[in-house]
């Protein structure tokens, strides 16, 4: 299938190579290593039946739940007017723009979508895209170990679970000291002495938890001591909270899928990555900068390529190579579309919304343990087991939010829902725990 | 010459450049629109809320299609002309995937979503792992790794994980070509591994004698694509298994030229212990411009406990996740990208065992006529029978007519088609590596050999200007030494700079 050859085509080729099938192909492979009667797999689906194959699979999933998860991956509303614009083949089915006169286009829209991360955080410098938000962290952290050569890195315990088992897989545990600080009523403590040995201050913001603080003083505290402060920060909020180059941080690391690519059960997103220029050579993946061809044009084309692994091999900041570049593309579509209005509403509604629901909930009885200080995302008490509540708020149609502990159901409120959805929520909730 | 692959009526040749989409922006307009707000209203005071609104671009909503989609026009793909770009297997990208991948019982899934609720994504990790690892002769998957790169980095870890747990730390090397992906010794570094370069001899292949040298107790293990770089087959793939083996080494399987065999001979029957594959490239997903990818392992049986988790099985009609024993951790937040992966699992059904089984042979079919017609125009850097890829040298052309790589790459623009991959692998000078893909007509290779040809013969004319070309594309050769010494990387920071001739 999608080979165009006929047989006179075959006719044809096999004549110029002197050849009679392709067997003759593989002559010198020796006899032990090829496939006698070829793999052992299915006969091929036409595309009709191929409809029917995946439309079983895709009915399995229970897709039709109110979302009420969070976690770094939101249910916002994503435009079709984004979703086209990606899907655009000129940008989907092309490679990295190595030939920069034929790749303009990929160029100059992650040029602006570096341009526009920098805006929306007020940094200086940001790459075209890393993996995701877990693995942007820990290549920020080895940036930080690599800007001071020490070897403790002071991480806050308020991160995405999942983002701080991608940490101790990517961070060498015989050579560094992973120290999580535990947070204290949901905040980093605020008085928390750092020490020179440490490489990084790694902080989100907000905590996982939703709660949020200003981070100013720890940052100051952190970089008296020398110590490279990076913050994970959930970029859809950034249309109302304090950006983190305000709070000081020398390096932003996000997850970027509420901006620009669907939930996607996690995987394509982005990883965004922004720091000081001062940084600008341990930079980890691709930059693109702008220039211009001998007549004078406007020109973009991938730079500081010295750092990267196809260049520098073992020396290089890092190995990433295939990087994310749609759903960055995706990024830059999606906050062009939503300007400082758009991102604003987005942010202000998800809050209102959120306190709305909060209210509710503690109007009948719940408790949320986190209800100053949050936001948009907060904790749950339940008063059953979160794994069950989780499986029974399924049945009534309902993503209740993630499993955080046996008493606690992390709830992330977007846009998106209805005051009916939260309404709606809470009856079922109650229900529940009715019996 | 009349073929589909050829590009050169694209409406690329624009006038005047686009301008950024802030330089489009004026205050007050606005592409997004929101529902009313339907809950009441209050006062919200927190300490992290901020008074002014991000500087975002300010656009309508038909200006800003109008920009990203004539962005687009300034932009060479797959679906617009022939591809031959080496290492890189930019075949045809199914737009029947695309659909599947679309489908918002997929693409709206929460990543936390209790396995209960995921029965669909479960099976579709599920069932890829049965393909990839009968396509390659492995045993187990997993689909955490992002992309190529990760999938090294994974296979790295594993290996020292398995030597840790085998009280064997004294190995610390391990082995690469000179003629390896650059990522190869990259990953092997960020494992804490050091990096030893075994020599090609002058066939094109891993010289047996200096690896014999190199091996000793302390060999790790050995990263090799096969066919290697060079688009050839390593005819002592067992031998090399054997000494790596010998030594207690881990022998790896870089995925970059699965194309090259699949259905015709196996990674896992070749010896290799880990396998990465790109399903990028080997399973038609598209590069979306530099990604994403999807980079799954595959390992032996006596490594499966080490694989990065968790990994979808199947029991008593129920999937599962589960965490492999002494699992190297996670390499992804969630479950790797999962659409991607979804994608390449669409292709491997509609090829089913038929295509598969012909897979690698027609990429070897297209890559073997396209190398006997382009070596009638320059000559191949290995005189040796070529897979799915195969590197030319103009390091001649350079001495007698100053005629680089780059520059016939650059000619090659102008005549609708995209460059080969350029200076790679590292030990041929001035190379050029072709890779055409199974999905292109004899005609597409017939033009682009012309156009070769055509090329290389204006190129030794007297009064040409090598620089110049690209001549009939929006911009020239940009100057890259701008970016690197001024850091233009942001808008508004090349209009700050005073740069003088």
């Amino acid at each position: 299938m999608f080979v165009p050859h006929s047989e006179l085509d075959l006719k044809k080729m096999f004549d110029e190579l002197s050849i009679n099938s392709l067997d003759d192909l593989f002559t010198h492979i020796p006899d032990a290593l090829l496939l006698e009667n070829g793999l052992d797999l299915p006969e091929s689906l036409s595309e009709l039946e191929s409809i029917d194959y995946f439309n079983d699979i895709a009915a399995r999933n229970k897709s039709d739940l109110v979302c009420f998860a969070g976690g770094g991956h939101y249910d916002v509303y994503l435009p079709q007017t984004v979703k086209s614009l990606t899907m655009r083949p000129e940008f989907m089915t092309s490679y990295t723009p190595y030939q920069a006169e034929i790749s303009q286009g990929i160029l100059q829209v992650l040029f602006e979508f570096q341009s526009l991360v920098c805006d929306l955080t007020d940094m200086e410098l940001a790459n075209a895209s890393l993996y995701d938000g877990a693995t942007s962290i820990a290549e920020a952290i080895s940036v930080a170990i690599n800007k001071t050569k020490r070897d403790g890195v002071t991480i806050s315990s308020g991160l995405n679970p999942n983002s701080k088992e991608v940490i101790n897989t990517l961070i060498d545990k015989n050579k560094f000291n992973l120290n999580y600080v535990e947070l204290d009523n949901y905040l980093f403590p605020s008085d928390y002495d750092f020490d020179e040995s440490q490489a990084a201050f790694v902080v989100s913001y907000p905590h996982y938890e939703g709660s949020c603080q200003d981070l100013t003083e720890l940052v100051t505290k952190a970089k008296d001591k020398g110590i490279v402060t990076i913050c994970y920060v959930d970029p859809s909020m950034l249309g109302v909270l304090t950006t983190p180059g305000q709070m000081g941080f020398d390096i932003i690391v996000a997850e970027g899928q509420s901006l620009g690519s669907p939930l996607s059960f996690g995987g394509p997103t982005v990883g965004w990555f922004a720091t000081k220029k001062e940084f600008a050579r341990l930079v980890p993946g691709r930059l693109i900068g702008e220039s211009r061809d001998k007549d004078g044009n406007k020109s973009y084309v991938m730079t500081l390529r010295a750092r990267e692994q196809d260049i520098r091999r073992e020396k290089a900041s890092s190995n990433i190579c295939t990087n994310q570049t749609l759903n960055a593309i995706g990024s830059a579509i999606h906050l062009s579309w939503l300007g400082p209005e758009g991102l604003y509403d987005m942010g202000y509604h998800s809050i209102q919304k959120a306190n709305y629901m909060k209210k509710s909930l503690i109007k009948n009885g719940y408790v949320i343990p986190n209800d100053d200080s949050s936001l948009r995302e907060f904790l749950l008490e339940v008063k059953t087991n979160a794994s069950e509540v989780i499986n029974k708020m399924g049945d009534k149609g309902f993503l209740a939010g993630i499993y955080y502990d046996d008493k606690h159901v992390l709830v992330a409120v977007t846009e998106k829902r209805k005051k009916t959805e939260i309404d709606d929520y809470i009856e079922a909730l109650q229900e529940i725990d009715n019996g | 010459m009349v073929s589909g692959g050829n590009a050169s009526s694209l409406p690329l040749v624009g006038g005047k450049p686009e301008p950024t989409i802030k330089e489009l922006s004026s205050p007050g307009r606005r592409a997004s629109n929101f529902p009313k707000l339907d809950v009441p209203e209050v006062k919200i005071n927190h300490e992290s809320l901020k008074k002014e609104k991000a500087r975002l671009p300010e656009v309508s909503e038909h200006d800003l299609v109008m920009h990203y989609s004539r962005l687009a026009h300034r932009n060479f793909a797959v679906d617009l002309g022939f591809y031959p770009l080496g290492s890189c297997t930019m075949k045809y990208n199914p737009r029947f995937a695309d659909s599947i991948a679309s489908d918002s019982r997929f693409a709206n899934m929460h990543p936390s979503m209790p396995e209960e609720f995921t029965q669909g994504c479960l099976k579709v990790m599920y069932e890829i792992g049965n393909y990839l690892c009968e396509i390659t002769g492995m045993d187990y998957a997993s689909f955490q790794p992002p992309a190529g790169a990760s999938g090294e980095l994974t296979g790295l870890l594993i290996i020292k994980k398995y030597l840790e747990i085998n009280n064997l730390t004294n190995k610390t090397e391990i082995i690469v070509p000179d003629s390896a992906h650059g990522t190869n010794p990259a990953s092997a570094r960020m494992a804490g591994f050091t990096v030893v370069e075994v020599e090609t001899d002058d066939r094109g292949m891993v010289n047996i004698e200096k690896l014999k040298e190199i091996v000793n107790e302390n060999t790790a293990g050995l990263m090799l694509t096969n066919p290697n770089t060079g688009g050839l087959f390593e005819e002592e793939i067992l031998t090399i298994s054997q000494i790596i083996h010998n030594a207690g080494g881990l022998l790896y399987y870089d995925g970059a030229n699965l194309n090259a065999i699949v259905g015709t001979s196996r990674p896992g029957d070749m010896g290799f212990d880990i396998v990465h594959s790109n399903l990028h490239k080997t399973f038609a997903t598209p590069h979306g411009g530099g990604g994403p990818g999807s980079g799954p392992v595959a390992v032996k049986e006596f490594l499966k406990d080490y694989l990065p988790g968790p990994i979808a099985e199947n029991k008593d009609r129920k999937y599962n996740w589960y965490q492999p024993e002494n699992s190297i951790g996670r390499m992804h937040g969630y479950h790797g990208n999962f659409l991607v992966t979804l994608r390449a699992l669409v292709y491997m059904k509609l090829l089913g065992k038929e295509g598969l089984d012909t897979l690698g042979a027609y990429a070897v079919l297209n890559a073997r006529y396209l190398s006997s017609k382009v070596s009638k125009i320059i000559p191949l850097a290995y005189d040796e029978p070529c897979m799915h890829e195969f590197v030319t040298s103009v390091k001649d052309l350079k001495k007698s007519h100053k005629i680089k790589a780059y520059d016939v790459g650059k000619a090659l623009l102008d005549k609708g088609f995209h460059s080969p991959t350029i200076y790679f692998p590292l030990i041929v000078p001035e190379a050029l590596m072709f890779e055409p893909t199974e999905t292109q007509s004899k005609e597409t290779l017939d033009d682009l050999a012309d156009s070769l040809k055509s090329i290389i013969s204006d190129l030794q004319q007297e009064d040409i200007v090598l620089e110049d070309y690209p001549k009939n594309l929006p911009v020239g050769r940009p100057n890259e030494l701008i970016p690197a010494k001024f850091l233009t990387v942001n808008w508004g920071d090349f209009e700050l700079l005073e740069i003088t001739e």
